[in-house]
């Protein structure tokens, strides 16, 4: 069988964060900043944190609305190639009770005080709120313990084996991976020990 | 790294009304810009440019397929996409012999126009893959079948024949394969080469009339 047509050694991928999770919650930006965004990428793949069920089944109820509302229809009516990277079961949102409890639900309080007051798609990608988000969500793992800790780390390694395993089967192309922002900064630096991915940042794509 | 330039739209639209109702929805749309608004196709040539991927959005009355000829002839490397009433065989098989590379129903989404319209800017036969097939089928009775190449095709070459024959357009192929629609250009430009085919609808052909229909 001969090798993939135009395939080169260097394939870009780019990790974007959203607060997903948070989809009850009133977006102050308009999702059209989302979809320009992502339309000017342009990139070939659009790796979603979805099941592969989901996607066959074209299931997207339950979906936040970033991907429901933004990014599926953009990709449905231009070349970006969706591609399900989430297991079949991806873990729980964790949960705990007593004080712990407590402190996870000001956690989330935070997280969505971050939601609510970005002022665009991309101020949750860089600067304060990226890193504070990252801090708070690492805090309700802790909070939530080994297990949950153990079972969102497997979680992550999936979704980073999932673009290395699209990356090799069709090299040289542009990647852009959206999921929730909790996994930003463990995905790009599993991305970044594959010598054949260069992980750039989203506007870098 | 380069990605596909906008595609072209020439809107063909008789009435001044519909006219501005298309511009104004299609100018929006991601990866199309609307280079002209004609009534007339005396008009077309003044927006063709052969080094772009250009699309003309035909929204008129019949008859089409008179229409689809000149129009191929006064823009033989543009896609002609028609609206029509319904996707039916009787309308689309002479529209398709005349020139048209695809159609698309008054009852179709915007997102689906959308769609069309980049595909059919880049020669892909824009039509719902259950009709496609059918077409396909149709307009391959009575052509020659070519010696069998399969052979030299690769695994991959094979599949994506398959689907080029069910109908379905290059991001359809790709997302089905889960390749990107550069890669499944690639692999299209590889297998004309070895079917010594000019074009998919060629291929395509060579592929219905070798039986490389979709699994059904």
């Amino acid at each position: 069988m001969q090798a993939e047509p135009e395939s080169t050694s260097s394939t870009r991928v780019a990790v974007l964060g959203t607060l997903a999770e948070f989809h009850r919650e009133p977006i102050p930006y308009d999702l059209e900043a989302l979809i320009q965004l992502v339309a000017n990428l342009k990139p070939d793949f659009v790796c979603l944190e979805m099941t592969p069920e989901q996607w066959q089944q074209q299931d997207f109820g339950n979906l936040p609305p970033e991907y429901r509302e933004a990014l599926l229809p953009l990709a449905y009516q231009t070349d970006m190639v969706v591609v399900p990277i989430a297991e079949a079961r991806p873990p729980a949102e964790p949960t705990a009770s007593g004080w712990r409890g407590w402190l996870m639900g000001l956690c989330r309080k935070g997280l969505a005080s971050i939601q609510r007051t970005a002022p665009n798609a991309a101020a949750v990608n860089q600067g304060w709120r990226h890193d504070l988000a990252n801090v708070l969500y690492h805090l309700i793992a802790w909070l939530a313990g080994g297990q949950v800790k153990k079972e969102w780390q497997m979680h992550r390694h999936h979704l980073a084996h999932q673009v290395l395993e699209l990356a090799r089967r069709d090299p040289g192309r542009r990647i852009l991976v959206v999921v929730n922002v909790r996994h930003c900064h463990h995905i790009r630096p599993d991305l970044r020990k594959y010598p054949d991915l260069e992980v750039v940042q989203f506007s870098a794509l | 790294m380069s990605t596909h330039a906008p595609t072209r739209l020439i809107i063909l639209a008789s009435a001044p009304l519909y006219q501005a109702a298309w511009q104004a929805l299609l100018s929006e749309q991601p990866d199309i810009v609307v280079a002209g608004v004609i009534s007339d196709i005396s008009n077309a040539s003044d927006f063709l440019q052969s080094d772009r991927p250009t699309t003309l959005f035909i929204d008129h009355s019949p008859p089409l397929s008179s229409l689809a000829q000149q129009l191929k002839t006064i823009a033989p490397n543009s896609g002609l996409l028609f609206l029509v009433d319904s996707y039916d065989l009787d309308q689309i098989l002479p529209l398709l012999q005349a020139g048209a590379t695809g159609c698309i129903s008054r009852d179709e989404p915007v997102a689906e126009l959308a769609r069309a319209i980049i595909a059919v800017g880049r020669g892909e036969i824009a039509l719902p893959p259950s009709i496609a097939a059918r077409a396909l089928a149709s307009l391959a009775r009575g052509k020659s079948a070519t010696g069998d190449l399969i052979e030299l095709l690769s695994e991959r070459e094979v599949e994506v024949l398959q689907l080029l024959a069910q109908g379905m357009t290059n991001k359809d192929i790709a997302q089905t394969l889960i390749l990107s629609v550069r890669t499944v250009e690639a692999h299209l430009r590889n297998i004309f080469g070895k079917l010594g085919v000019r074009s998919r609808t060629e291929a395509a052909l060579w592929a219905t009339k070798h039986g490389y229909r979709p699994q059904e």
